[in-house]
């Protein structure tokens, strides 16, 4: 039988989805459904002097109305416990939630939200992450120093998580180089934009709790939950119906807590579902702004001596997941190139703005976007072809990485001579204002624990019970594949249990591109457990030896006489009465490659890469100079992979990816007067449409990885949105002779920069 | 909320007349999701930007979240629930299940919709065509390629 590994994919809950079947939370029907709003500050930061709910609680159709002093006093956190669930004395953003009510209409409890009387001094915000790591500057944790943090959190006043990457003499490194170039980019505060908005919907029975949730990771939500309501996981249900994507926005612990002290207090189900407004403001989930200087010195041939970063990150008002941004922004600051004395440094910096954290590729497209305009600029420096300077400089089998990591291979340079092929780099026949733009990154997969089971039915088909989360990329409707190669079955003999932690083992939610990559190999174990027994079984039945069986089409069969098969299904029906074909897997994670952090701080495990995989990205842009717009005909994606295990699925990950990464490029940001957001909408926030959509030329690239994923594949979903933002913004550059230095790239920023440059000249 | 705030509403949806009692203010996406169970219609901005709650009203594509379901009395209304006859998909679903057309399927509901309204005025759109009339609907996940492709390839299974 011919392998399934790379075989067009159908994915199993399509039907569901294009029929209007698919349930997603907010679409559940419970018997007496209350409905949450969530009241907010609405003020930067003030002081609580005064909160009286008397008037709300009193309300008609009202059933719960819950402050902090509903709730334990417990803080919360993942890297550093800084929160609680409402505003405690305190409120340090916008969103931040004062208090919660349950009533039998939305409208209802809207008008009992507006009805709870609380009295603010206000404060004057932090706002800017340069002030706010000043000695002088008023503290948005006053209480920082006693708040407990995960082990190796190296904090500062205002700083909830500084590192450094420290390599080789950088000072020695300078002193080599024929030129230095420094320079500052920006980027501003973007969000993850699912389509579907967070919703949570809670139902008590006796002291069990079960939790609808959209959310990316139900166990580390069903964590948080336990954690903030002080009471047992086990006590815990939390299920994610169908989930309307997610990029980040909807990992970590959020609002389940919340919806579920309403539930408990109003003693009836409640639903919480969120305005598109509120995705804005409150989700406490957005990528980070961020501040990243450079200096690099290069030799006149091009040879990158020393490079000098420092990354302000502005991480809001909480911590949250922000320190993998911070980590794996450092880890891009050398990109995928040969730097032989490297001193950088990055500070998570807390402000008084909607709190950052990790959405899709946390810390990649802004640190590769602002790495890659500086290459450029390097190679112009030293009188370069954007693409040779590349060349020269990136990392090949046998290099050392920033923390010493060794490659034992590297398809950078691939990447780099494939996309340049498809996109005929330098390019030729450009219309007025085209150009192209090239980029080059890395990315990693994650090792980390993930459980599942497989089980066959006595009518031959499958089951899979997985704790792998579905954000609708498809990495869990293909685990199927994985289990069917194992058993010689079709993948749609499968049927899936998922996203419920009171069946499946503990994944880590669909969170760092690693469901296919931990998981999947969690599901081959489970599945050849599955296979021994079944083995073992047909060879009683069939009376040959276990060794002599081969699994081929659904049939147990002895290798070379075909004639003597047993269905498997006939198997799977013996064995119900006897020991049944039940397996269990955890896919044991592969350790980091050895690396060295001598001279390092703050590090949290991300500072080496597993499995690295690497692409290269050539976009074609067209800037109207009349009023800056820039509009991007095409782009060129290639990217590797390890191996392919699903291409359409894969292709999918790269296509949405890059468009995503468009809009960062173009568009994306949150514009602030103060401590507001002025744009918390999708006509203010843009996003890229069909017709601004360009074709995208993907071509995927193999190089088997020994300890990585299943089969030798890599992880896919993050790496693509990393790297078209900085190729659009080269091309820019190309295109108007002028580098624009903060992202977005809006056409108000290019069309200054083109007047500022109109101006020089003049 | 007082009783004679509500009006008796007629509605005509997937073919089955409904008499619902509901507030003059409720937008026809509510009413069709909360009154009439089809959540099959999706809620993403409530601001009639992503298009996920799009529905056909005779025949025109409609954002179900600006419209209020008083105004919808008479017309054919047509949601994602109603594509689908006995069992059988139709050409477009088809197309969107089989070429990979959707991932987290929020905004499915609101491109199929769209997808008939358009197709039905441009049986044979070049890839432009389907770019210019796809415009309304946001995707997060596809960076809209399979969507241009699936929406392709039903115009061409409809041939």
């Amino acid at each position: 039988m011919t392998s399934l590994i790379g075989q067009k994919f159908v994915r199993g809950d399509g039907l569901e989805k294009v029929t209007g079947q698919a349930r997603y939370t907010a679409d559940l029907a419970f018997t007496g459904l209350l409905h949450a709003k969530f009241l907010y500050a609405e003020r930067a930061r003030a002081r609580i002097v005064d909160i009286d709910i008397t008037a709300a609680r009193a309300m008609r159709g009202v059933h719960a109305v819950v402050t902090q002093a509903d709730a334990p006093m417990v803080r919360y956190g993942m890297f550093v416990k800084d929160r609680t669930l409402f505003a405690h004395e305190v409120v340090r953003f916008e969103g931040e939630i004062v208090a919660a009510v349950a009533a039998e209409t939305p409208e209802q409890a809207e008008a009992a939200c507006a009805a709870i009387r609380v009295v603010y001094e206000d404060l004057d915000p932090i706002l800017d992450v340069e002030e706010a790591l000043k000695s002088s500057s008023p503290l948005v944790h006053p209480d920082w120093k006693s708040y407990q943090t995960q082990n190796g959190v190296e904090r500062g006043p205002n700083d909830c998580g500084h590192m450094t990457s420290v390599k080789g003499d950088v000072e020695a490194g300078f002193a080599e180089a024929d030129h230095i170039l420094t320079e500052t980019y920006q980027s501003d505060m973007a969000h993850a934009v699912p389509i579907e908005p967070h919703a949570v919907v809670a139902q008590w029975q006796g002291d069990k709790v079960t939790i609808w949730s959209t959310s990316q990771v139900p166990f580390p939500a069903r964590a948080g939950v336990a954690e903030t309501l002080q009471i047992p996981q086990s006590n815990v249900r939390l299920v994610v119906p169908h989930l309307g994507g997610g990029f980040g926005g909807k990992c970590d612990f959020h609002f389940e807590a919340h919806v579920a002290l309403l539930a408990r207090q109003a003693r009836r189900p409640v639903r919480l579902v969120f305005t598109r407004r509120e995705e804005f403001v409150a989700t406490d989930k957005v990528r980070h702004a961020s501040k990243i200087e450079l200096t690099t010195g290069v030799k006149a041939d091009g040879t990158i001596t020393a490079r000098r970063a420092r990354i302000l990150l502005n991480s809001g008002a909480y911590c949250g997941d922000a320190l993998f941004t911070t980590e794996i922004g450092l880890m891009m600051v050398a990109g995928p190139y040969r730097v032989p004395n490297l001193h950088a440094e990055v500070h998570t910096v807390y402000t008084n703005r909607t709190p950052a954290g990790s959405v899709r590729a946390p810390g990649g497209p802004e640190t590769c976007w602002a790495v890659e305009q500086h290459t450029d600029e390097l190679a112009r420096r030293v009188g370069l072809d954007p693409l040779e300077f590349r060349r020269r400089n990136l990392v090949q089998a046998g290099d050392t990485g920033q923390t010493g990591q060794r490659f034992i291979s590297s398809s950078a340079k691939e990447c780099l001579e494939r996309a340049a092929e498809i996109a005929g780099w330098p390019g030729k026949d450009f219309a007025p204002g085209e150009a192209l733009g090239i980029a080059v990154g890395w990315w990693f997969s994650l090792p980390a624990s993930s459980g599942a089971y497989v089980k066959l039915n006595a009518d031959g088909t499958g089951t899979i019970v997985t704790g792998a989360q579905e954000n609708g990329s498809g990495s869990v409707m293909g685990l199927a594949t994985l289990a069917a190669e194992e058993l010689g079955m079709r993948p749609d003999q499968f049927s899936i249990v998922y996203q419920d932690t009171e069946s499946g083992p503990f994944d880590l939610g669909s969170a760092g591109s690693q469901t296919t990559f931990n998981n999947g190999r969690a599901v081959i174990e489970a599945a050849g457990e599955v296979r021994t027994k079944l083995l073992r079984k047909a060879a009683e039945m069939l009376e040959a030896a276990e060794e002599d069986l081969e699994l081929v089409d659904g049939a147990a069969r002895v290798r070379g006489v075909p004639s003597k098969a047993l269905p498997i299904a006939s198997v799977a029906a013996a064995s119900q009465t006897s020991s049944l074909l039940i397996g269990s897997g955890s896919g044991n994670p592969p350790s980091l490659p050895e690396h060295d952090l001598s001279g390092c701080g703050g590090r949290l495990g991300y500072s080496a890469f597993l499995a690295p995989s690497f692409f290269c990205h050539i976009a074609r842009v067209r800037v109207d100079e009349e009023t800056g717009t820039v509009s991007v005909p095409e782009v060129t994606a290639v990217h590797e992979f390890g191996r392919i295990l699903n291409p359409l699925g894969a292709q999918g990950q790269v296509e949405g990816g890059v468009i995503q990464s468009i809009g960062m490029a173009v568009l994306e940001g949150s514009q602030y007067d103060g401590g507001r957001q002025l744009n918390p909408g999708l006509l203010g926030y843009k996003l890229i449409t069909a017709a601004d959509a360009p074709r995208v030329n993907v071509e995927l690239l193999e190089d088997p990885v020994d300890h990585g994923g299943p089969h030798g594949a890599k992880a896919v979903g993050e790496p693509p949105v990393v790297g078209t933002a900085a190729a659009i913004g080269n091309a820019v550059a190309a295109a108007a002779g002028t580098r624009v230095r903060a992202l977005p790239m809006t056409a108000e920023r290019v069309w200054t920069a083109l007047h500022e440059q109109e101006g020089e000249l003049a | 909320m007082a009783m004679s705030s509500k009006q008796i509403v007629e509605l005509n949806v997937n073919g089955i007349p409904h008499q619902l009692l509901v507030e003059p203010r409720k937008t026809l996406a509510d009413v069709l999701r909360d009154d009439l169970g089809l959540t099959g219609t999706k809620l993403g901005c409530e601001h009639g930007v992503c298009g996920a709650c799009t529905v056909l009203v005779d025949g025109r594509a409609i954002r179900a979240c600006l419209m209020f379901a008083v105004q919808a009395q008479g017309p054919e209304i047509t949601t994602v629930e109603g594509l689908a006859s006995d069992g059988e998909l139709d050409h477009i679903q088809k197309a969107f299940a089989e070429n990979h057309g959707l991932q987290c399927g929020y905004c499915t509901p609101g491109m199929l919709m769209t997808a008939h309204a358009f197709l039905a005025e441009n049986p044979e759109p070049t890839r432009e065509q389907i770019c210019e009339g796809m415009n309304g609907n946001l995707c997060r996940c596809t960076g809209y390629q399979n969507i241009i492709k699936s929406t392709a390839a039903a115009a061409k299974a409809a041939k």
